[in-house]
């Protein structure tokens, strides 16, 4: 029952900060910029406002204040008696270092910006005929050590300026400072936080750009101001439109090698019948192939982008070994390195084709190719090496682009679509694994595969 | 049709010549997948429909069904779990899909093996030629009643074989792969286990697969397959002997 009524106000204060919290992040860009010059304006208000009114409320010590106006009283009395000429001269020789003096004609009248009434008052309690002449008391600007300075008449007008060092005075001095510096670190603060805030969902953007079209899409979480958030909004549309395509494009190439396998299957039977010339036959068997394989490969391809098949453990070194043995047998100059207990959980199927396409093409491009599989760490590693000619640096990211052909001039004699190293790739990000390729210093692509080990 | 008109077949006939149902709808490829098992030697009856299926299956024993399954009206999948209420004959499926899952799905309704179209005549021959064998057929085999399933999983040491997926697993439960000579060579030695089994004798048991093999190539195969079977820690179960040939001396059980 507490619990409840405290929760209560609790959740409505809450309630009220979401929902200007909300307002706040439906700004757009220049309402933004505009609340934080908003903002610091309001600042320097009353960073002034606060200054004014210490400046007025500022009162010296007794003794201090007896002082300035024991000053003023002698000082007036001895310039109203020296002759306009001489007056400039008098007053330079009366002034000490604490307070300065300096005697002007009437019509120049300075004022500080800031006035100090209270200790204008406080002055006037001590020596009250210093009312009748105009005294006015103010702080000097920050350039000028920003002492106390003042203005008093003289009997024929002309005007008697003073400036005294009080060692209390600091505060406000201070005071000042603080109030000129205050909103222009805010205004930095904000602006700094406000940019950062914006750009922040630009950078999950740039990813998302990144990955785009390689891989089911991701949205992107839409926040920032409106402008952030309706770029988001296309990209992620972007995103779904470039994924459908994509899944079009695949499931009619699906269908297609569907309806042709029947067909295929027929011309595969029909082919062994004895009419059929040797030679003719050879050749149609070849060319047979080659479509069972291009249809194979998408359907690979299409399978390694996630199955409903769970995973299982597997023994990789012994599946790799077993691949290498296999082709050896054929004639291949095959060879490979590891011992067996290098246990992984995969689906058998899919990385099982994912190392025989890394093999054929070792195969196919170098004519030779040695397989080592070791366990290092929590991770087995999978090293598939050939001395071939290897991939160009500046294509190595293509490779793993479906469709994408690397030799189009000897692409006549390969049999394949473009989707042997996307395969591999697919297959092993399906088991939460690695794919590296690069090129060996001595020539010849290393292609690596790191997969997690399964648990003992 | 140019089906042969008899009724009814004893058993030894189909131990004699298989006989084996084809069900497949697309017309053209049902005759030519006819002819090219006959050209095997093997005698043929045909189904286009499940209905058709059924009718024959009435008719007469069968050795074994081929089965598309992407028949019109009932599944194959569905005509596959009633069969197997009624009947225990050896199933090969065929799809035109050709995915993973048709695979495993197949497998584990009790399929005895699976084959993807486009198929060459040769493979379609060798693989009916390996269901028969396993199914009892083959003379080497312990299972000697053909009404009976044959044993599909058969355990030594911790390890266990699936017959019919071809699949090896080690005590830890990793599948390992094994070529298929030396799967072969496994099931051979299974079905002749604390028996020793000279080179030649090897090579006549493990019959298509080896038959070209030489001695030295069974050597190797050998060597391969212990090296395999080496699980850390114990000692290989197919012991060398000296002059006359191999032993595998492991405890077999079949289940």
């Amino acid at each position: 029952m507490n619990g409840s009524q405290s929760a209560g106000p609790y959740r409505g204060l809450k309630s009220a900060l979401d929902g200007s919290l909300k307002l706040l992040r439906r700004f757009g860009l220049p309402e933004r910029l505009l609340a934080v010059l908003l903002l610091a304006a309001l600042v320097d208000f009353a960073a002034n406002t606060i200054v004014f009114n210490r400046a007025n409320s500022f009162e010296l010590r007794r003794d201090d204040a007896e002082r300035i106006a024991e000053n003023l009283v002698l000082v007036s009395r001895a310039l109203e008696q020296t002759p306009a000429q001489d007056r400039p001269a008098v007053a330079h020789s009366l002034s000490s270092q604490r307070f300065a003096l300096d005697w002007s004609m009437p019509q120049s009248n300075r004022h500080g910006s800031v006035s100090l009434s209270k200790l204008r008052a406080q002055v006037i309690d001590i020596e009250p005929r210093l009312a009748t002449a105009d005294l006015e008391l103010h702080l000097e600007g920050l350039p000028s050590g920003g002492n106390i300075g003042g203005s008093m008449r003289l009997s024929d007008r002309s005007l008697l300026n003073f400036r005294t060092h009080a060692r209390s005075a600091w505060k406000l001095t201070a005071g000042r400072i603080a109030g000129l510096v205050l909103p222009t670190l805010l205004l930095v603060t904000f602006a700094w936080a406000f940019l950062r805030a914006t750009l922040r969902p630009l950078r999950s953007l740039i990813k998302a750009a990144h990955r785009l079209g390689s891989g089911p899409p991701v949205p992107v979480l839409e926040r920032g101001p409106d402008e952030m958030r309706e770029l988001i909004r296309a990209l992620n549309s972007m995103q779904e439109r470039v994924h459908q395509s994509l899944v079009e494009r695949t499931n009619t190439m699906i269908a297609i090698g569907h309806d042709l396998k029947t067909p295929l299957a027929r011309m595969m039977l029909r082919i062994d019948d004895p009419a059929i010339d040797p030679a003719v036959r050879e050749g149609l068997s070849h060319d047979l192939e080659e479509m069972r394989l291009l249809i194979g490969s998408i359907q690979a391809y299409v399978e390694s982008g996630g199955t409903d098949i769970p995973a299982e453990r597997i023994d990789i070194a012994i599946m790799a070994e077993t691949l290498v043995d296999t082709a050896a047998d054929q004639g291949a100059d095959a060879r490979f390195s590891g011992s067996p207990g290098v246990e992984v959980m995969a689906r058998a199927v899919s990385i099982r084709r994912a190392l025989a396409n890394l093999i054929d093409n070792a195969l196919h491009y170098a004519g030779s190719v040695s397989v080592a599989v070791r366990a290092v760490g929590d991770q087995a590693e999978i090293l598939v090496e050939d001395e071939g000619p290897g991939i160009p640096e500046d294509r190595l990211g293509d490779a793993l682009v479906p469709f994408f052909r690397m030799d189009t001039a000897r692409a006549r004699d390969t049999a394949g679509m473009g989707l042997g190293l996307p395969i591999v790739d697919r297959s092993v990000k399906l088991e939460g694994g690695t794919l590296d390729l690069r090129n060996r210093a001595g020539g010849g692509l290393a292609v690596t595969i790191r997969l997690p080990l399964a648990p003992r | 049709m140019p089906e042969p008109e008899t009724p009814i077949f004893s058993l030894a006939d189909t131990m004699a010549a298989p006989r084996i149902l084809l069900v497949e709808d697309d017309g053209p490829l049902r005759t030519l997948t006819a002819r090219a098992l006959r050209q095997s030697g093997f005698t043929v009856l045909t189904a286009a429909t499940g209905a058709e299926m059924w009718v024959t299956l009435r008719e007469g024993p069968v050795s074994l069904v081929i089965l598309d399954i992407m028949l019109p009206g009932t599944s194959g999948l569905e005509l596959f779990r009633r069969l197997r209420r009624e009947n225990d004959v050896p199933v090969i499926f065929v799809s035109a899909r050709g995915s993973e899952e048709d695979r495993v799905l197949g497998l584990e309704l009790g399929a005895d093996d699976y084959l993807a179209k486009p198929f060459s005549t040769r493979e379609l021959a060798a693989r009916v030629s390996a269901v028969l064998r396993r199914g009892g057929v083959d003379p080497a085999s312990e299972a000697t009643n053909p009404a009976a399933p044959p044993a599909d999983t058969v355990r030594f040491d911790g390890w266990s074989v699936s017959m019919a997926r071809r699949e090896l697993h080690s005590p830890s439960g990793a599948m390992v792969d094994l070529t298929g000579a030396e799967f072969d060579l496994l099931a051979t030695f299974l079905n002749n286990p604390q028996r020793v089994l000279g080179r030649e004798r090897l090579i006549e048991l493990s019959r298509t697969r080896l038959a070209d093999s030489s001695d030295r190539s069974i050597d190797v195969l050998v060597s391969r397959l212990r090296r395999k079977l080496q699980a850390v820690g114990s000692e290989t179960p197919i012991v060398t002997v000296r002059g006359v040939g191999y032993m595998f001396k492991a405890e077999v059980a079949r289940a």
